[in-house]
């Protein structure tokens, strides 16, 4: 089993995280998120992400709107809740904790 | 020359190659089933709509109109599965920790790698593809399947009465896909042949003594012959007795059959709530039963509540010996009242046909149970 096998759970874990930072910075639709995935260790695919966002939305992180497009029909924008900065807030100050218990553990 | 296949998706009609709108059906039927218990489950269902439209619309221009299948197939994999999120419980993804690597398979394995499902098939098939449908789905050779059938008929004229009910139930496999979904996923079904081996051998290394033990069980089987015998031709002589006395008695011949008639319709739905519901008419099983035990408990019940019947019907036929004009009509009701409750059972399967569906794929999990857990019974010896 390789590392990347080994740290599936994580990045899967993760992806919700992700997804919170991504939206953040500006309003985006599906396409782009997975455009800025695809580059990295987390590239994931419209299967997984429709159901993720859907719940997200549910849970009241985010919300979308209809925004017409250049080419063809309009597409869901989606942008973050009051509620989903706040989670990203959390998460941020959480994932730098653990950063922190990683790199100092075993070092004195 | 490709048929093709004109669909919508969001609203605007796309043309697709025949096998390639099989593929796209199989995928969106399994997502939907994936998604089953979502609440959102529509929404996401045309979000996926959606997305893979802009896919087509961008393969598409003036000069080519149709997708073809590789296209879709493409298409497809580049959606990826369908996966069910169900919240972030941590024991849950503690289970699922393999599966997305899982999933890097399950593409190249084709979109719609569909659980099995029951389907009659026709390629091979003697009559409705029933028995070979039977076959694909518990893997097994379809000729054992239809013997088993002519075993059923002639002993209890169940068979072709089953036979006919599933022929009416169990939709027929068209598609490739559905085709594939009948036999499932050969690995689970190769494994279990496997693992009923291994058991097979393990009980053979149990046997003390081959020869002793065969000698015994044919010298039980031959006892238990005779006892039946014996206990069958006391009882039909005592009826007998009765009937020389009371020739009326030829008339309870019909009301026989309308009591066993009503235990079979019983004993049938009692069978298809344990297979589906695990309960009886609602009455859950005793703690530490298991349901396939339960299953044959129902068989021997039901024969022991009917061999009185059984008999005492024997025992008017034996009695109308002489023949004479009333008893035509005796036998009239009778014929009467049988088609009565086969047709009252095909009513009850055509409108119970979701929870007849459930029982009889039921079925070879209840199998597969009972296998291990003589398996392990035979281990523990």
């Amino acid at each position: 089993m390789n590392v990347n096998e080994k740290f599936s759970a994580i990045r899967k874990g993760m992806l919700e995280f992700l997804l919170l930072q991504i939206i953040a910075a500006d309003k985006v639709y599906v396409a782009d998120i997975l455009k800025q995935l695809s580059a990295t260790e987390f590239a994931t695919q419209e299967g997984t992400l429709y159901p993720l966002l859907s719940r997200m939305r549910r849970e009241g992180l985010l919300d979308y709107e209809w925004k017409e497009s250049e080419a063809g029909p309009p597409r869901k924008y989606y942008e973050l809740t009051a509620k989903g900065r706040e989670q990203l807030r959390e998460t941020q100050a959480y994932w730098n904790k653990i950063n922190g218990t990683v790199k100092s553990l075993g070092q004195q | 020359m490709n048929k093709v296949i004109t669909i919508h998706l969001d609203g605007i009609a796309y043309q697709l190659e025949e096998a390639g709108y099989d593929l796209l059906r199989a995928y969106l039927e399994t997502a939907a089933s994936r998604l089953q218990s979502n609440p959102d489950r529509e929404e996401i269902l045309s979000d996926i709509e959606r997305a893979i439209a802009e896919k087509f619309r961008a393969l598409l221009n003036s000069r080519k109109n149709v997708v073809v299948t590789k296209e879709v197939s493409d298409v497809l994999a580049e959606m990826g599965p369908i996966e069910a999120d169900t919240g972030t419980a941590p024991g849950h993804d503690a289970g699922s920790a393999d599966r997305p690597g899982a999933t890097a398979e399950e593409q190249k394995a084709a979109p719609g790698a569909a659980p099995r499902k029951l389907y009659r098939i026709q390629e091979g098939a003697m009559l409705a593809g029933v028995c070979n449908g039977i076959a694909a789905y518990v893997n097994i050779d379809p000729t054992l399947v239809r013997l088993a059938f002519v075993l059923l008929t002639m002993l209890w004229g169940a068979g072709l009465l089953v036979y006919v009910a599933m022929a009416i139930v169990v939709p027929e496999a068209r598609s490739s896909e559905e085709k594939a979904a009948a036999s499932g996923d050969p690995f689970t079904a190769q494994e279990f042949i496997r693992r009923a081996k291994e058991g097979y051998y393990e009980a053979v290394k149990n046997f003390p003594d081959g020869k002793t033990r065969r000698e015994w069980k044919r010298r039980f089987k031959w006892r238990m012959r005779a006892d039946t015998d014996r206990w069958r031709h006391n009882w039909q002589n005592y009826w007998a007795e009765q009937a020389a006395m009371h020739p009326g008695l030829g008339f309870a011949l019909p009301m026989l059959s309308v009591l066993h008639g009503v235990m079979a319709i019983l004993w049938v739905c009692a069978l298809v709530s344990l297979l589906g519901t695990g309960t009886v008419f609602g009455l859950a099983l005793p703690a530490g039963l298991p349901q396939w035990a339960a299953a044959l408990l129902l068989f021997v019940a039901y024969g022991i509540l009917i061999s009185p019947l059984k008999a005492a019907r024997r025992v008017c036929y034996w009695s109308l010996g002489r023949p004479k004009w009333t008893w035509s009509f005796v036998f009239l009701l009778e014929a009467i009242v049988w088609l009565g409750v086969v047709a009252a059972l095909l009513w009850l399967a055509s409108h119970n046909s979701a929870q007849l569906r459930e029982a009889i794929q039921a079925i070879p999990t209840l199998v597969h149970q009972a296998a291990d857990d003589v398996r392990s019974w035979w281990q523990q010896k």
